[in-house]
């Protein structure tokens, strides 16, 4: 039972988060950081079988790589900056988190591009 | 998963606390400051150490190059 340590280890960072924040404030959300990042390392684990699945199951439909990877890098850009935009929230930055969700979506938008591109040129050999 | 890394910044922020408390009461105000800052200095070093752990893993499980 997994969740089990993982809820047992967000209680144990979220208490002493609480405690210390009153006296510390900066400490608190270095405890509060602390405790994400090891709950997401945890789940990265996890997620790394499930995109060896994803791979396999890709190189037996003989899609391209290549769409795989930018999906892939989507996903792991939309994390980080989901992470990173809740700890400034957490630490009363909002419009630090704010752009740190700009400029997630700028790079996501440019890894789309090329995919955007391709469907728009099937799309051209269809038409005539 | 290693949880201790938690308690010891815990621990840091109290000790912190505690030191920033002492030392206003005993009237030294710019040392109870510096004691805060050294505390968060040495509780962040290790959390981004920590972070960068993390990061190069994202990085090696999402083919963020």
């Amino acid at each position: 039972m997994e969740i089990l340590q993982v809820v047992g280890i967000g209680f144990v960072g979220a208490i002493l988060a609480v405690f210390i924040k009153e006296r510390n404030k900066e400490a608190a959300i270095l405890v509060s950081l602390t405790t994400g990042v090891i709950i997401f390392l945890f789940a990265l684990s996890k997620v790394e079988a499930v995109i060896d699945v994803l791979w396999k199951l890709a190189s037996s439909a003989n899609i391209n790589t290549f769409y795989l990877t930018t999906i892939l890098k989507i996903i792991g850009i939309a994390y980080i900056a989901e992470f990173g935009s809740q700890i400034c929230k957490d630490a009363g930055e909002g419009s630090v988190a704010a752009k740190i969700e700009f400029a997630a979506k700028i790079l996501i938008m440019v890894l789309a591009l090329p995919i955007l591109v391709a469907i728009l040129e099937s799309i051209l050999r269809l038409i005539p | 998963m290693n949880i201790e890394l938690i308690f010891q910044i815990a621990g840091i922020g109290i000790l912190t606390s505690i030191f920033h408390t002492v030392l206003k009461q005993a009237g030294k105000e710019e040392y109870s400051f510096i004691a805060t800052l050294a505390g968060v200095s040495i509780a962040l070093i290790m959390v981004v150490q920590l972070l960068a752990d993390l990061l190069n893993k994202v990085k090696s499980v999402f083919f963020l190059s």
